[in-house]
């Protein structure tokens, strides 16, 4: 990946879900076109200089590849970087953007003849949007289900591009709405009250059960979801390398129940050992930097990975996880941007 | 010096050297037709299709996902699964009692400790796997575990195959049928795609399309063919449909393509139907015929029957007039264009073996019958460059 940052033009902010979320479309000069090609899927990071500090966020692209490039962000109570794109940002700002990455990322192929399920929730839906407008482009012989959990009718990002896709791509595309809190007043009548569980996932397989049989499952919400889409399929036996899934970028993480303790870290960077102090809840990674020290990373998300060090000592807990395999996590490897300790002391390094 | 057939020599429909060939290089080695997708409805069921060399096995999983495994136990290679079934969880050989899951691991070896007291690999012997996958409602397998997609496979012959959705039809099953041929399989492809014949050996059971204004020709090696309806048939056509339509109109005529390898079709405004070819030997060929209508209620049924009765009660009848008939059996007297069509292939066939055979020119409602013997010599050309 790519690790410089380009300076790129707002070229449109159009608000969501009234305000709640915001797209934010950028002007892409030809010479970066080569440099910012992406996949259905992939994030780009954005850097901010807030209340003078810096502060970087991953966020999903939402367009299929060949569109404009744009983001959506949906607000995070308190966020500092999601409601500053949500208030101040505006057409002809400019914004600092590394180059996309990511590993879930749909490659479409017209000789493909796919059964691609999309499980999403909230915000999740923004790769999956980007994924499904990719297969109904460039694969024509293949079907794409969407089956999408929102709180209720008012917070579905995308509701009305959704639709059109339903009705522009009746054979190839299916879509079902599962609401959580269903209101009364609620203008659209979802498939299913609930959640996207196990039994949702279920009855969607079983009401469109794949006729193309190189099926492909997709999944990007909140963690939990995941982890009980991701079970639910196992329990029907699917296959792991079919399923691909993501926790949402964009969002720092920093609702968990896991509190940190303060502890003495000792650090092996580019050589040399340093101690350094880690405060209770405070994130390695911003510890590392406090202490002046010049650790690598990127993203601040837990998705790109290039924050990652080796624990050979002490415990640390990882608010996400997602650029690691867990072949990594045995192994030691953590994201120090999502890492804080729960022992008091603790040794990584960042040399290996 | 060999005596030719058109492009191929006449050894090729006779010969089990040419017959061999064929199994071992083509329909080992393309998709094969097994069924219609309902024929495995729920997980837990299986079907098994000997497909050329190769028997392979399908079976649904619990998320309704198929997969396709070679149907060889990998202890000593007994079959593990007879035609149909349904099973819970896992398949046993009969044998010894190996024991794989659906997905194709071997879970259990009875006695293992006992049996093999220096161990065994179990992960090393799970089922080979092959290749399933559903187009146009019908299964189809694959012995390689990564073929060329049946995009790339069908694609460009598929939009030439009529508006039909096989998957929304519902079979009538009085119209399943199978039944051998004695003739080699090209001389039954040749002729199902024999243009030039309908008119002559059909000349009053299949009138009710015009023969004159059929379209038809090639993608790779599969033929697609579409004709209108004639007009007595057209001037009246919705209330002269003997069954309600299976396709929306304003679609009319009949297609009916022949797919690479010996995969027939036929299809009109109110039917589908398959027609599948299958080598038993050099002179010995099978035929499967099934047939989807519309899910249409009983009633509609009744009322298109009556509809139409005027038209089909005068319609057709024998080639042969009754007088010059030769029993009762008589297929050129039956008026029934598939005991016309049995009846030429078999007669044509036993000619062949005779010394003083000689074919004549071929017609130009016979370029099919050429062209196929092309498609046959090319796909054997690629698949020995390919070993
Ligand atoms: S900085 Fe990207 S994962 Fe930590
Ligand atoms: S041959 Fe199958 S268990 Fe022995
Ligand atoms: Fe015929």
């Amino acid at each position: 990946m790519n690790p410089n940052f380009y300076s790129l033009k707002v070229a449109e902010i159009r608000p969501e879900i009234k305000g709640k979320a915001t797209s934010v479309t950028f002007d892409l000069p030809e010479n970066l076109s080569e440099t910012f090609r992406w996949q259905a899927g992939q994030h780009v990071t954005l850097r901010f200089h807030l209340n003078g500090k810096e502060q970087r966020r991953s966020y999903t692209i939402s367009n299929p590849p060949g569109a404009p490039l744009r983001i959506t962000v949906k607000r995070v109570a308190k966020g500092l970087v999601s409601n500053h794109i949500g208030d101040y940002l505006k057409p002809g700002d400019t914004v600092d953007v590394m180059p996309p990455f990511g590993q879930f990322s749909l490659t479409p192929d017209p000789v493909n003849r796919r059964t691609h399920y999309f499980f999403g929730a909230g915000s999740g839906i923004t790769p999956l949007f980007a994924m499904i407008n990719a297969v109904l482009k460039e694969e024509p012989h293949s079907v794409a289900h969407l089956i999408y959990g929102n709180a209720d009718s008012e917070s579905i990002i995308f509701s009305k591009e959704l639709d059109k896709l339903k009705t522009d791509h009746a054979n190839q595309f299916t879509l079902r709405h599962v609401l959580s809190a269903l209101s009364l007043w609620s203008w659209v009548s979802p498939w299913r009250k609930g959640r996207v569980d196990a039994e949702a996932i279920k009855a969607a397989v079983t009401e469109t059960p794949p006729v193309a049989q190189d099926v492909q499952y997709w999944i990007c919400g909140p963690g939990a979801m995941n982890a009980g889409v991701k079970q639910a399929l196992m329990a029907l036996d699917v296959p792991a390398n079919r399923i691909h899934m993501e926790s949402f970028g964009g969002t720092a993480v920093t609702a968990s129940s896991v509190t940190g303790n303060a502890a003495n870290a000792q650090v092996e960077l580019g050589g040399a050992t340093h101690e350094v102090p880690v405060a209770a809840d405070q994130t390695l990674l911003n510890a590392i930097l406090s202490a002046g020290l010049t650790p690598p990373f990127s993203c601040q998300s837990g998705v790109c990975g290039a924050c990652k060090a080796r624990l050979t000592k002490g415990q640390v807990h990882m608010h996400a996880r997602m650029a690691l395999e867990d072949s990594d996590v045995t192994r030691g490897d953590i994201l120090t941007c999502q890492s804080i300790a729960t022992s008091d002391k603790l040794s990584i390094s960042f040399d290996n | 010096m060999t005596r030719m057939y058109h492009r191929l020599p006449v050894d090729a429909y006779t010969s089990q050297d040419w017959f061999d060939r064929e199994q071992q290089l083509i329909f080992s080695r393309t998709w094969r037709y097994a069924g219609l997708a309902e024929d495995v409805p729920e997980p837990g069921h299986f079907i098994s299709v000997q497909a050329g060399l190769n028997n392979i096995f399908i079976v649904m999983g619990r998320d309704h996902r198929l997969r396709a495994f070679h149907n060889i136990c990998r202890h000593r290679g007994t079959q593990l699964i007879r035609a149909v079934g349904k099973t819970q969880k896992a398949l046993t050989c009969p044998y010894h009692d190996w024991t794989y899951d659906l997905e194709g691991n071997l879970i259990s070896i009875p006695d293992e400790a006992k049996e093999y007291p220096n161990g065994v690999d179990k992960s090393c012997l799970g089922l080979k796997p092959a290749s399933v996958d559903i187009w146009r409602g019908m299964l189809f397998v694959h012995p390689d575990p990564n073929p060329p997609s049946l995009v790339e496979w069908f694609g460009a012959v598929d939009p030439l195959l009529g508006p039909h959705k096989p998957e929304e039809l519902v079979e009538y099953p009085d119209a399943r049928q199978s039944y051998e041929i004695k003739a080699n399989w090209k001389i039954v492809v040749e002729n199902y795609i024999d243009v030039y014949h309908l008119s002559h050996l059909h000349s009053n059971t299949l009138h009710m399309y015009d023969h004159a204004r059929a379209e038809y020709g090639w993608k790779g090696p599969h033929y697609h063919f579409w004709e209108p309806p004639a007009s007595d048939y057209a001037k009246d056509l919705e209330k002269n449909l003997p069954t309600p339509r299976a396709i929306p109109e304003p679609h009319i005529g009949a297609w009916v393509p022949m797919l690479f390898p010996g995969i027939g079709l036929g299809a009109g405004e109110d039917s589908w139907n398959i027609f599948i070819i299958t080598p038993l030997g050099p002179d010995l060929t099978r035929v499967e015929n099934r047939t989807k209508l519309a899910n249409a209620s009983g009633w509609e049924f009744q009322k298109q029957e009556w509809s139409s009765w005027s038209f089909w009660k005068d319609f057709g009848g024998p080639k042969y007039p009754d007088s010059d008939a030769i029993g009762e059996d008589d297929p050129m007297a039956s008026g029934d264009f598939t005991a016309e069509d049995i009846y030429a292939c078999e007669q044509q066939q036993k000619s062949l073996t005779s010394p003083f055979f000689e074919v004549g020119p071929a017609a130009n409602g016979e370029s099919p019958v050429v062209r196929h013997q092309q498609a046959i010599l090319d796909f054997l050309e690629t698949q020995e460059a390919g070993t």
